[in-house]
């Protein structure tokens, strides 16, 4: 009851172009507020008005390129990449690329201002995933390892506090997620055997309220999945992807990434907790409530922290709340989110590193599929049957999409010591296909699989569902497609100028729904194509 | 000396306030010379490597090492701690974390192979019967592949057998009553076909009723292998195909 007194009372203190905390526990409409558009990391839309019926009409409303300056594109590219998910506030979109961040009118795509991150200090610049907000103010991450608030109006900074430590080299590209009065925020970085953690900051100050590593203490009985407490606490473990949150149990869920050293497990044996992991955490305490691990002892990369989606399902006739996860290991699995059991684990892509299911749900590695010095071919390769792009639960169809890819690489082992550091290997090559695949949560079996023709590249792009009987994609030859959820049949698309690179959101202003997108430096609007309100009153009075 | 690792941590966190700024370079001469250093007082507890021993802790993994700049985290540390060289000169300080430094940055890049790995680990006979068995239809020993083990090392031969370089795509496409067009496929998706015929001239389709598609790959029994094959066939393969050498 605090935390709805909580809401209510904020929500009368913001002013209009603030965002209103009510907003977040709210399917996304008017507002796409937070990170997936709501807590529960579905990034479903209940706007209809872009349907199956009148998709063949949806066109360019605006695009809108952004421009950094000079060298600041980060990951030694020439070109910027908007890997961010635009939250949608008030008729103004939030979004950034490493160091820099932008707010555009979501209506015409003019930009309102832009605030730059300036004398970096360093950090992979491979990507960020955008920005959390709060009422008037903004919180992004830096790779450089700073978290920075920003006023919501024009973009000044209000502080700025580290949040990992760039000598270690760890980075920071999370988007916060703001939970309460807690901005919770994640780490990056896998170059090292550095420890991951997930924080809680003050959302007025800054300050740390809680840190939880992605590691036991010594001690606890986890701790007996290392072999020793120096191995343990230079495990690894990222956390790389926003949290989801259920305001009912009052956890957040998140996933954690690879144990260190990435592919040299000899002087790790066991299975690594908590590193590839699914978490959930009390988010006023940061305590553990229960965790859940896909790739036990993995040596390949497959961080597991993918969007854990959230919803009410029925199984066996019997309503659960629910937690589903489609793993970069190429396995889907379903849990029960109030304790973290396992309900179902089922491949979502053919694999070949794993030799049944124990009794936990988890997938059993097989030992002749760890790299090794002369190589191993394994499915999938390094970058996964899925990689960070946001999947779409629809609760219509009950249906959890996926773009995947069924890929194959060799997995050499480059350094055999007892105690390797770092990587330690890698993998090498490849061929792959790629496809999207919508998944029956209740069985596990893939209801159907539209493969992507072409060229074989792999697809980084996320998903979106929608109550319009749509579900978008971007496909390998860079275009936006729209699909009937129910069985895959592409309806629509667009050629984008580069291929999709963020998660699309939807929203609603002035009774128009718009559809957004990022491709490589681009953000594309798209609307129903439609006269505008005085073209249509003239062509009315015309046919009095 | 196991409790260097507790007075390191210890030290870690009296600067536990922002590290320095960006990685300092490391200077290869300056390295040099702290590995000199390095082997005359500190490799018997930290190891050859710098990744420690019983008798000593890891540095590569040592905060106190990596939020140093030219000796300024590891000097004060030194300094502190019991059995340690307490009177380097900023010099040899300096050095030192050069050297330190470049192990660092050997480790945080040891994702690349410092040298090939040797493939060569099959039973070629073995192999040449895998090969007679499942190749000839497309590859004769003595014919297209009678040098491979010339043309490539073998870690890229591995490579190549597993995942052979894209080939033009044939491709036929049927259009209502219009004549089949066939040529080299430059583009498919849902919506769209296109290619290049034996003139080189373009032609473009909308894919939808009526305009049929026929693409065959010549590398598609390549990708259903990896289905197949066991990692013991493809090393027999390699180490078979490794024996083609024309004289």
């Amino acid at each position: 009851m605090k935390y709805v007194f909580f809401l209510f009372l904020s929500a009368s203190l913001w002013p209009q172009a603030a965002l209103d905390p009510a907003k977040l526990l709210q399917p996304p409409t008017d507002t796409w507020p937070t990170y997936n558009g709501d807590y529960s990391g579905q990034r479903y839309s209940t706007l209809a008005k872009i349907n199956a019926s009148n998709v063949n009409s949806l066109a360019l409303a605006w695009v809108y390129r952004v421009n950094p300056g000079p060298d600041q594109a980060g990951g030694g590219r020439n070109t910027p990449v908007i890997k961010s998910t635009p939250l949608e506030i008030d008729g103004v979109l939030y979004f950034t690329i490493p160091d820099h961040v932008w707010a555009v009118d979501a209506r015409t795509g003019r930009e309102i201002w832009h605030y730059e991150w300036k004398n970096s200090k360093g950090g992979w610049h491979i990507g960020n995933r955008g920005v959390g907000v709060l009422g008037n103010w903004l919180y992004f991450e830096t790779p450089d390892c700073n978290l920075v608030s920003l006023n919501l109006k024009d973009g000044k900074e209000r502080w700025h506090k580290e949040i990992c430590d760039l000598n270690q080299f760890y980075y920071a590209s999370v988007a916060p997620v703001i939970v309460k009065n807690h901005v919770i925020t994640g780490v990056s970085g896998d170059d090292l055997d550095i420890p991951g953690y997930i924080e809680s900051h003050d959302p007025i100050t800054g300050d740390l309220q809680w840190r939880w590593y992605t590691h036991p203490q010594p001690g606890e009985p986890e701790a007996a999945t290392w072999p020793s407490v120096e191995a343990m606490m230079h495990g690894g473990g990222m956390t790389w992807v926003p949290s989801t949150y259920d305001p009912e149990l009052n956890l957040i869920y998140f996933g954690t990434g690879n144990p260190q050293p990435v592919i040299a497990g000899k002087g790790r044996k066991g299975d690594n907790l908590y590193t590839e992991c699914i978490i959930a955490l009390d988010p006023d305490t940061g305590k553990l409530k229960w965790y859940f691990q896909p790739s036990p002892h993995d040596t390949h990369d497959w961080d597991a922290v993918q969007t854990p989606v959230l919803f009410d399902g029925e199984i066996d006739g019997e309503k659960r709340k629910l937690l589903a996860q489609a793993s970069r290991n190429g396995w889907f699995f379903v849990l029960d989110r109030t304790n973290g059991k396992c309900v179902l684990t089922a491949e979502f892509v053919k694999t070949n590193w794993a030799t049944g299911v124990n009794e936990k749900g988890q997938p059993i590695p097989n030992p002749q599929k760890e790299p090794k010095l002369d190589g191993a071919l394994v499915s999938p390769n390094q970058g996964g049957g899925v990689n960070w792009p946001p999947p779409s639960f629809n609760p219509e169809t009950g249906l959890f999409y996926v773009n995947a890819a069924r890929a194959f690489s060799v997995f050499y082992l480059y350094d055999d010591d007892d105690k390797p550091e770092g990587w330690g290997g890698n993998d090498k090559g490849g061929w792959s296909e790629a496809m999207l695949q919508a998944i029956d949560y209740k069985t596990g079996k893939i209801r159907w699989s539209h493969k992507w023709p072409g060229n074989g590249a792999g697809v980084r792009s996320g998903l979106l569902s929608t109550a319009g009987k749509l579900l978008f994609a971007g496909d390998t030859n860079q275009n936006l497609v729209a699909l009937d959820p129910a069985n895959g049949k592409p309806l629509w698309h667009v050629g984008l100028h580069a291929s999709m690179s963020n998660g699309p959101i939807t929203y609603e202003i002035q009774g128009v729904q718009y559809l957004l997108v990022a491709a490589g430096d681009s953000l594309y609007a798209f609307a129903i194509n439609s006269p505008p309100p005085e073209l249509r009153f003239a062509s009315l009075v015309e046919r009095k | 000396m196991r409790s260097l690792l507790v007075l390191l941590a210890a030290c870690a966190n009296m600067f536990a306030q922002p590290g320095p700024t960006a990685r300092p370079k490391v200077d290869p001469a300056a390295a040099a010379r702290g590995r000199t250093t390095y082997l005359q007082y500190c490799i018997n507890c930290h190891g050859s490597l710098a990744q420690g021993t019983d008798q000593g802790p890891d540095l590569v993994r040592s905060v106190v090492v990596l939020r140093d700049q030219l000796g300024s985290e590891l000097g004060p540390s030194l300094r502190r701690l019991a059995n340690h060289k307490a009177d380097f000169t900023q010099a040899q300080l300096a050095d030192v974390s050069h050297f330190l430094k470049d192990r660092i940055e050997y480790t945080a890049n040891d994702r690349n192979a410092s040298e090939p790995p040797n493939v060569l680990t099959g039973n070629a006979a073995v192999g040449k019967e895998y090969f007679n068995k499942q190749c000839t239809a497309c590859h004769s020993a003595s014919g297209d592949l009678a040098s491979i083990g010339t043309k490539y090392p073998p870690d890229e031969l591995q490579q190549r057998f597993l995942f052979p370089r894209r080939k033009p795509i044939a491709v036929t496409v049927k259009a209502g009553l219009d004549a089949p067009v066939s040529g080299t496929l430059d583009r498919i998706d849902d919506f769209d076909v296109s290619l290049h015929d034996s003139s080189g001239e373009y032609h473009a389709w909308k894919r939808g009723a009526g305009v049929n598609v026929d693409i065959k790959d010549p590398l598609s029994r390549h990708h259903e292998l990896l289905d197949e094959l066991t990692d013991a066939n493809i090393h027999d393969v390699v180490t078979y195909l490794n024996t083609l050498k024309t004289k």
